[in-house]
C-alpha cells in the first residue's frame, strides 16, 4: 500500500460519508465503511474489519457524547445489554481470526440484505406509536422493572416529550448477544441489530434505542479491538484516516439526525444496504468460485 | 436524589467520552500529516504491525516524529476510551449508591478483562 495524498484524502472522504449516514441511521457507520474498503479501495477483508471496529469506537465516542448530553440515551439500558454484546463481541472476534475472507463476505451480504429488508418493513411503525402513546402504556416485565430500565427524552420532530416503559429484557439481551458476535466478526457496531431489537421486543422509541445503542457500540468494539490489535491486524496507516473522517462526518450526522422522520432514515438505509450486500456477495463469489456478477459501479 | 444520580453518571460518561476522542483525534492528525510530509510504501502485513508493539520503540518515535508512533497511540487511547467509560460509570454508580447498576457495570469490566487475558495467552 503506497500512501499518498489521493489515497489518504480519498479514504477520509469515503469514512465522513460513512459516518455521517452512520449517525443519521444510528449504524455504526461500519455496515458502510466495510464495504467501501473492500471494495472501492481493495484491503483485505480482515484490515478492513479491524479498521472499521476501531472507527466505530470513534463514531459511539462522538455520536455517543452527543446522544448522552441530549439525554438521548437511556444509559441503564446501555449498561445491561452490554453484558450480552461484549459477551458476543469476544466470541464474534475470536471466530473472525480463524474465518476465511470469502466466507467473511459472504456473511456480511447476508448481514446487510437482512438489516436492509428490516429496516424496510418497519419503516412506518415508530411515528404512528409515538403519536398514540403506545410507548408509555406498556408493562415492564420483571427484570426490566427489577432494574428499573424505564425511560424518557424530548422529541425535536413530534415536539414532546416522550416516555416509555421497556419490556421484554430477556428476549432483547438475547439479540443484543448476537449483536455483539456479528459486530466482533463483521467489524460493525451492531447498531442496527440493537436499535431493531430495542424498538421492536423492548418497546423504546426509535430514536432513544439510537442513542442508547451508539453508547453501546463503543463498549463492544472496544472488545473485539483489544484482540484484533494484539492479533496485528489493525492497521494504523488505514485507521487513522477513517478514523478521523468517520468522527467528522458522524458529529454532522447527530446533529441532523433528531430533526428528521424516523421513516424517511429507514428508506435511506434500506436503500443503500440493498446496494452494498449486491457488491459483497459479488466479491465473495468471486474470490471462492471466480464467479463474475455484472458490478453495478466501480 | 434520583435526579442528581442521573446528573453525575450522564455528567462522568460525558467527560470520559469527550477527552478519549479529542486526544485520539489529535494524535491520528498529527500522524496522517506526519506520514504524508514523507509519502513511502506501508507493509499491510499483521507481523508489521506487530513490530511496533515496544515501548522503547514507541516512546523513540514520538520522540523522533515518526507517523507510526502517533497513530499506534492514538489507536491505543481510542481503544480505552470506552474502557475508561465503565470504570467511570462504575464509580459514578457506587457515589449514587446504585449497587445493582454497579454489579451490571462490573460485569462488562470483567469481559473485558477475560479479553486482555485471552489475548495475552493464547490468540496470537
Amino acid at each position: 500500500m503506497t500512501y499518498t495524498y489521493q489515497f489518504v484524502a480519498a479514504l477520509f472522504g469515503a469514512a465522513c460519508l460513512a459516518g455521517f449516514f452512520g449517525a443519521l441511521l444510528g449504524v455504526g457507520g461500519g455496515i458502510f465503511i466495510v464495504p467501501v474498503m473492500v471494495l472501492m479501495f481493495q484491503l483485505p477483508m480482515k484490515i478492513a474489519v479491524a479498521a472499521s471496529i476501531v472507527s466505530v469506537i470513534a463514531t459511539s465516542n462522538a455520536g455517543g457524547s452527543a446522544y448522552v448530553e441530549q439525554r438521548i440515551t437511556n444509559l441503564r439500558l446501555a449498561m445491561f445489554l452490554e453484558i450480552a454484546t461484549t459477551a458476543g463481541a469476544l466470541g464474534g472476534s475470536i471466530l473472525a481470526l480463524y474465518l476465511h475472507e470469502w466466507l467473511m463476505l459472504l456473511l456480511f451480504a447476508i448481514m446487510l440484505a437482512y438489516m436492509g429488508w428490516a429496516a424496510y418493513s418497519t419503516r412506518n411503525l415508530d411515528d404512528e406509536r409515538i403519536a398514540r402513546g403506545d410507548f408509555e402504556r406498556a408493562r415492564p416485565d420483571r427484570l426490566s422493572a427489577f432494574l428499573d430500565l424505564r425511560g424518557d427524552y424530548y422529541d425535536q420532530a413530534a415536539r414532546r416529550e416522550v416516555a416509555y416503559v421497556v419490556n421484554g429484557a430477556p428476549i432483547g439481551a438475547g439479540i443484543a448477544g448476537l449483536a455483539g458476535l456479528a459486530s466482533g466478526m463483521l467489524g460493525v457496531g451492531g447498531g442496527v441489530l440493537k436499535v431493531s431489537a430495542m424498538n421492536r421486543y423492548m418497546n423504546v422509541p426509535m430514536k432513544a434505542a439510537v442513542g442508547t445503542s451508539k453508547l453501546m457500540i463503543g463498549v463492544t468494539a472496544a472488545v473485539s479491538s483489544i484482540l484484533f490489535f494484539m492479533a496485528g491486524l489493525i492497521h494504523f496507516y488505514v485507521v487513522a484516516p477513517v478514523a478521523l473522517g468517520t468522527t467528522a462526518g458522524a458529529t454532522v450526522g447527530t446533529m441532523v439526525m433528531n430533526r428528521l422522520h424516523s421513516a424517511v432514515l429507514k428508506w435511506i438505509l434500506s436503500l443503500l444496504m440493498a446496494y452494498l450486500a449486491y457488491g459483497m456477495l459479488a466479491k465473495a463469489l468471486l474470490e471462492r468460485f471466480g464467479v463474475h456478477l455484472p458490478v453495478l459501479a466501480g | 436524589m434520583a435526579m442528581e444520580t442521573e446528573q453525575n453518571v450522564y455528567a462522568g460518561v460525558y467527560r470520559a467520552l469527550l477527552a478519549g476522542m479529542a486526544a485520539s483525534t489529535l494524535l491520528f492528525a498529527a500522524g496522517v500529516i506526519l506520514a504524508l510530509l514523507h509519502p513511502t510504501y506501508v507493509p499491510l502485513d499483521p507481523s508489521w504491525v506487530r513490530s511496533h508493539y515496544r515501548l522503547g520503540t514507541e516512546l523513540r518515535g514520538l520522540l523522533s516524529g515518526d507517523p507510526t508512533a502517533y497513530m499506534l497511540l492514538g489507536t491505543l487511547l481510542l481503544i480505552l476510551t470506552p474502557v475508561a467509560r465503565v470504570v467511570v460509570s462504575i464509580y459514578a454508580f457506587y457515589v449514587d449508591r446504585d449497587y445493582k447498576y454497579v454489579a451490571v457495570t462490573s460485569i462488562v469490566l470483567a469481559v473485558m478483562i477475560l479479553t486482555v487475558g485471552l489475548s495475552c495467552l493464547g490468540l496470537r
